[in-house]
């Protein structure tokens, strides 16, 4: 019976740290339908909105006040990327934007540790990393209140996402945008205000992401790397698939635990950080399109 | 002056340019009265898609620049503005290969015509049943995804898409491309009604001379991006010479093109033609 509980724990703490890998799997996902290009800033600014937010603390907004304004300056980053980077290089082939996210990358690091500095913060969000009492005594698990919240917090994100490109104007614009650019600009589709959009989007997801990363291990440059855990998520997933990278993301969380924990032992442990990429490469010789990856529709 | 009320399109001798070295077109002319269907004809390669594309600025995505002459729509020069902007000034453009976008279903496709219009939910379920008030057939596809439907069905829906916009003037970019000849016709005569009952002015481009003809009041027919030859529909249709150059029947065989044309102008001088310019620059 315990051996039960502790398996049904490990899995539920996974699935929850895996919300948070389809959070950000989702704003690479975005990135990519607007422009067919894995944006490798991403990492960069999980790690720039963190600090920029913990920044802001530190000059005594309060908490909202520090969120909303870091959300204004991931907007203005995304304003800045689209005039900057992206117009300028609208017609260039896709490689040429796959190097501008790269160089974006190391700006936005940059500029984070010029503005803020570069020791560990800490980042308390007034939530522990303890079991919640409540779900101990009505089911007998150790659920963590910080994994709790964040998968939460993760996936009520994703389902506003969600909603808002099925259902509104802008959504519509972004899915004809990732069908066919030219054809959606013909028909006065501006693909500007749909690039600001998602880089905007991409920007509150990294915020969040680093806020729920950075309370738990310091918000520091490591985070930067902690991204890139969304590359097996995505190879899985596809790279154009929203619910593929919700789905991946649960897949990988709850597998990377449940392997740390029965298998990790005969390897010495540590194996959550390549055992994703040795299940995403099995995934890739399997279904090479990922598992919700849009099938390319061809007719004669 | 350039602006004149009675054309909504006015073209003025444009050269353009690909890639800043790739002449394309090299000094096309023409004009669009308000209200009418014009015919721009040509082989592969003679510069219609890049006429199309100089107008609805779409050549700036494909690294072409227009470096001289002039583009007047509606009254204002076509210039550095983007397509979104061109679009809200009523001018869309139908792009070759109709281009539908597949993953959405044929009603999404409509409606994300209607992207430049501050429309609400009400207003856009009047506009789609007038649309479909023209396009039937989609009307029973509403709910499919668009990538499944057939070509003639994607034509349709393109144009329907463009429609959407409530534009003053469609460039049309060969709509009959890989249709059957029913479909073509079937394509041809909604385009026909759109402009008889919408009013809208349309730039027709095409290979298939014969049915674009047929549904147009002027044509211009254009070769490596000079125009050749232009006329009222009707006087190009009826004329031999052009069917046999554009529908390739000949009775004597395959003659020179600029041959064929100067016989022509000596026996209708009702048929314009730019023959001097051609002489200097085409060479075999
Ligand atoms: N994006 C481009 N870059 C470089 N050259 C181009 C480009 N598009 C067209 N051209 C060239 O410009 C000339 C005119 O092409 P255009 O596409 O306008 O012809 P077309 O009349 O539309 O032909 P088709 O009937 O085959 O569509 C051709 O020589 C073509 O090779
Ligand atoms: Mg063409």
């Amino acid at each position: 019976m315990t051996e039960i509980l502790f398996f049904i724990e490990v899995v539920v703490a996974g699935l929850l740290a895996g919300t948070m890998y389809s959070l950000v799997a989702l704003g690479f996902v975005l990135i990519y339908k607007a422009s067919a290009t894995f944006n490798f800033a991403q990492g960069a600014m999980v790690f720039f909105a963190v600090l920029s937010f913990v920044g802001f603390m530190e000059l005594g907004l309060p908490f909202i006040g520090a969120f909303f304004v870091t959300i204004l300056l991931m907007g203005l980053v995304g304003f800045c990327t689209e005039r900057l980077v992206l117009e300028p290089l609208l017609n260039e082939s896709e490689d040429t934007v796959l190097m501008a996210t790269i160089g974006l990358g190391f700006v936005l690091e940059g500029l984070a540790q010029a503005a803020w500095g570069v020791e560990v913060r800490r980042l308390d969000l007034g939530i522990g990393d303890f079991p919640i009492q409540w779900i101990i005594d009505s089911t007998g698990l150790f659920i963590s209140a910080l994994d709790l919240t964040a998968g939460v917090v993760a996936a009520g994100l994703i389902l506003g996402l969600s909603l808002l490109f099925r259902y509104t104007k802008m959504g519509l614009g972004l899915r004809a945008v990732a069908d066919d650019a030219g054809a959606a600009s013909s028909i006065g589709i501006p693909l500007n205000n749909i690039m600001l959009m998602v880089w905007t989007a991409a920007g509150v997801v990294a915020l969040v992401a680093g806020m729920m990363w950075g309370a738990r291990a310091g918000v520091q440059f490591a985070l930067v790397d902690l991204a890139l855990k969304a590359l097996p998520v995505l190879i899985i997933g596809g790279f154009s698939s929203i619910p593929g990278a919700i789905v991946a993301g649960l897949i990988i969380g709850a597998s990377e635990k449940v392997l740390e924990v029965y298998i990790g032992p005969y390897f010495g442990g540590g194996i959550e950080g390549w055992a994703p990429y040795v299940l995403a490469i099995f995934f890739l010789l399997w279904r090479p399109e990922g598992l919700f990856g849009e099938k390319i529709i061809r007719r004669v | 002056m350039t602006s004149n009320s009675e054309n909504i399109l006015e073209i003025e001798t444009i050269e353009v340019v690909y890639d800043g070295v790739i002449a394309a077109l090299h000094d096309v002319s023409l004009n669009v009265p308000r209200g009418s269907v014009v015919a721009l004809l040509g082989g592969n390669g003679a510069g219609k898609s890049t006429t199309l594309k100089s107008i609805s600025t779409m050549l700036a995505s494909e690294r072409g620049k227009v470096v001289t002459g002039k583009i007047i729509y509606d009254g204002f020069e076509v210039k550095n503005q983007r397509p979104a902007e061109m679009v809200s000034m009523g001018l869309v453009q139908v792009l070759e290969g109709r281009r539908c976008f597949g993953h959405l279903t044929v009603e999404e496709n409509i409606i994300a015509g209607a992207y430049s219009r501050k429309l609400s939910k009400a207003e856009i379920g009047d506009e789609l049943e007038k649309i479909y008030s023209y396009f039937n057939r989609l009307k029973d596809l509403r709910k499919k995804q668009s990538g499944f439907t057939s070509g003639g069905e994607q034509q349709m829906i393109a144009v329907a898409r463009a429609m959407m916009a409530k534009p003053k003037m469609l460039l049309l970019d060969e709509p009959s491309m890989g249709l059957a000849p029913q479909l073509v016709s079937e394509v041809f005569n909604i385009v026909k009604k759109l402009n008889q009952s919408e009013g809208v002015s349309i730039l027709l481009a095409e290979q298939n001379t014969n049915i674009a003809l047929r549904n147009a009041d002027y044509g211009y027919i254009i070769e490596t991006g000079h125009v050749m030859l232009h006329g009222k529909a009707d006087s190009l249709l009826t004329n031999d010479k052009v069917k046999e150059l554009y529908l390739g029947i000949s009775k004597q065989g395959r003659k020179n093109f600029r041959d064929v044309l100067r016989q022509e102008s000596e026996q209708h001088p009702d048929l314009h033609m730019q023959l001097g310019q051609t002489e200097n620059t085409t060479s075999h």
